[in-house]
């Protein structure tokens, strides 16, 4: 079974919440990077989300675009990601991880994709196409990696049900308008839309962009299956990238997996 | 108007393999909503006499075509014209496609205004339009554009907009489409983001060609009137694609008039220093649409280089991808030394500086003049005038005021 699936669905019959954590990968370097996500497991998180840096991130906000554009130095591609994961994946084979990128770095490397060595993948993000479409809408053929769409506040009534239904990993709900990190939230627009997706989604419903402190996690886990948290870690990430010292995120995550169960 | 039996782009935005929409969940609404009422403004006969009155009486519309005499006897063979867009209100094609945009803006009842920027034209053009109308208006430009472009910085200033510098990537036009897209997610229900070209996600580059379309349709009738014949030729210089394909559209059906694009070369195409996607790039997803683009071997979009800020942009219009393609339009590139030579020409066989956008379309007539016999009439699409790159052509003249 499709590690995201089963730790989902594990955590949900279990009447628990999901905790996502985000970072980009070579930021600062391949090394942190798998050293970050065995210290995510190590604190709690249920799911690994992966950026996968790209020139011209359209949806990211200023911390997050910063990340990119180390990684870019360090010359990260898609296909130096796949090897980080499979090196990962020697000693951790039940944590899900999950791709989220830009169009053009997939389409590039559809092979890649296609192939899946060893089923290291679980789930793709793609930020840039409509809810509706998936990577098979672009002539990328992978059945072991399931969907992940976006939701956001301005999404009509009318489409909620058939991106629902695109979706085989889960609902990412946007919280906000706007950029990955900004701090917008509207807790009570939040609930009310979580709710009218969870109508029509066969898959749980996850919150992220914007959520920051430990306060945001609770009240968006409430109303949710999940949370999802980037800018904050990255954050933390380009703060330590010298000393290469994560206790803090570490201390961070645990206190948000506590808050959020 | 056009008479294309298949009108393209086709209902989810594409022109054959090209175009689309390719952007985060949140400006789905805002793309949907943008195209209905286009939909349902574009035959409305009020909607289109307020865009014609207001490019007659505040651009000053139509743009002569103008005969360019000495440029002709310089080269000897067919006759040159000249499709005297410099000549309109803030000085480029530009502002064709902001008047129609705004007009769309305020039926929306958007209250504040975004735009990006290269060359500082669209600029200028989109604060003229805002100011206008007395709307809040905010323009995104490239650190490095904001330096070589300075005049036009100062004259949207002027005009009450405020100006962004964009520090990111590599602070030119691209950088500034991705922090106006950015802008518009976060503010998307009272923002009306007007493309400066016809690029992005659909809808727009259907929306800035049938705009900018009114070039190509008044060189219908100036051909008719002044050489009783169509054109063999139209030259336009392609960033995003805007002048071209507003003077190409209405053409697209007269097959005796060749369709030529010429791309920013930079230092020579061979080199890869340069902005030129359809002569040395592959399809790829950048701001909102499938197009050609300047990519590297890992799928980033690439680095280029231009002496023109208006076509130093690594992507270009989906619609002229498509054009390529079906062989109905060619695609060219002139090098920026080639450039500033016609730069320099131009001004003094015609009395005209053009554009540096502007005077890649006049290089490549070095190249094309050959091909014609005396009976050719050739037009250049003068995209723009040159007031904006006096300061940067001096500096290459080694020139200090
Ligand atoms: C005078 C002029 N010509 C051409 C361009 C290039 O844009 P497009 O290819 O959309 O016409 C610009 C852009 O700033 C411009 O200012």
């Amino acid at each position: 079974m499709n590690r995201l699936t089963k730790t989902l669905s594990d955590l949900k019959d279990n009447n628990k919440k999901a905790l996502v954590a985000y970072l980009v990968a070579g930021d600062p370097d391949i090394s942190s990077t798998i050293q970050l996500m065995n210290l995510f497991v190590e604190s709690g998180v249920d799911v690994i989300e992966i950026g996968v840096p790209f020139t011209d991130p359209i949806a990211e906000g200023p911390i997050i675009q910063k990340a990119h554009d180390r990684a870019l130095k360090n010359n990260i591609s898609l296909e130096s990601i796949f090897s980080m994961v499979s090196e990962f994946r020697k000693h951790n084979n039940e944590t899900p991880i999950v791709l989220m990128g830009y169009l053009n770095t997939f389409i590039f490397y559809k092979k890649l994709i296609e192939e899946n060595k060893n089923n290291a993948i679980d789930s793709i993000l793609v930020v840039d196409i409509p809810g509706e479409l998936n990577l098979k809408d672009y002539g990328i053929h992978s059945p072991n990696i399931n969907t992940i769409s976006l939701i956001s506040p301005t999404t009509q009534i009318n489409r909620i049900e058939s991106i629902a239904k695109n979706s085989t990993g889960f609902v990412y709900y946007v919280t906000l308008r706007g950029v990955t990190g900004a701090s917008n939230l509207d807790v009570n627009e939040i609930s009310n839309n979580v709710e009218e997706i969870k109508k029509h989604a066969s898959v749980p419903t996850l919150a992220g962009f914007g959520i920051k402190s430990v306060e945001d996690a609770k009240l968006l886990s409430d109303c949710s299956d999940g949370i999802i948290i980037g800018s904050s870690i990255v954050q933390m990430i380009e703060e330590s990238s010298k000393s290469k010292e994560f206790d803090r995120i570490g201390n961070y995550l645990t206190e948000i997996k506590k808050a959020i169960l | 108007m056009n008479s294309n039996k298949k009108t393209l782009p086709d209902k989810n935005g594409f022109f054959g393999d090209y175009g689309g929409k390719f952007v985060p969940e949140t400006l789905m609404y805002a793309l949907e909503e943008l195209e209905s009422t286009y939909k349902k403004l574009k035959d409305n006969p009020e909607f289109k006499n307020q865009f014609y009155k207001d490019l007659s009486e505040f651009v000053g519309r139509p743009s002569p075509l103008y005969f360019a005499e000495r440029l002709t006897k310089h080269y000897g063979t067919g006759s040159i014209w000249l499709k005297r867009e410099d000549l309109n209100h803030t000085g480029a094609h530009k502002i064709n496609n902001t008047i129609g945009q705004i007009l769309l803006a305020k039926h929306m009842g958007k209250k504040r205004i975004i735009a990006e920027t290269g060359a500082g034209q669209h600029g200028v053009a989109t604060a003229t339009v805002a100011a206008r109308l007395g709307l809040e208006c905010h323009i995104y430009m490239g650190s490095e554009d904001v330096q070589r472009q300075s005049l036009n910085v100062y004259r949207i200033k002027l005009l009450g907009a405020q100006v962004h510098a964009v520090d990111s990537g590599s602070a030119t036009l691209k950088d500034a489409l991705n922090e106006a897209l950015r802008d518009w997610v976060t503010n998307v229900d009272d923002t009306y983001y007007i493309i400066g070209s016809v690029t992005g996600p659909h809808p727009y580059p259907m929306i800035v060609r049938d705009f900018n379309s009114v070039v190509g349709e008044e060189l219908i009738n100036q051909s008719k009137e002044l050489f009783n014949s169509m054109p063999n030729a139209i030259v336009a210089c392609v960033g995003g694609g805007s002048n071209a394909m507003g003077a190409f559209y209405p053409f697209i059906n007269i097959k005796e008039t060749r369709l030529i694009g010429v791309e920013a070369g930079g230092e020579g195409v061979e080199t890869g220093e340069h902005a030129a996607p359809l002569n040395d790039g592959t399809p790829g997803v950048l701001h909102g649409a499938l197009s050609y683009l300047m990519q590297d071997d890992t799928g980033q979009v690439k680095g280029t280089k231009s002496v023109s800020a208006g076509l130093d942009y690594p992507g270009v219009g989906p619609e002229h991808s498509w054009l390529k393609d079906s062989g109905r339009a060619e695609y060219v590139a002139v090098s920026d030394n080639a450039a500033l030579k016609a730069f320099h020409e131009v001004s003094e066989f015609e009395g005209i500086i053009p554009a540096l956008e502007t005077a890649h379309a006049f290089a490549y007539l070095d190249t094309l003049m050959k091909e014609f016999d005396k009976k050719a009439n050739i037009i250049v699409n003068v995209s723009g005038r040159g007031d904006k790159d006096i300061n940067t052509v001096a500096e290459i003249d080694g020139i200090k005021f």
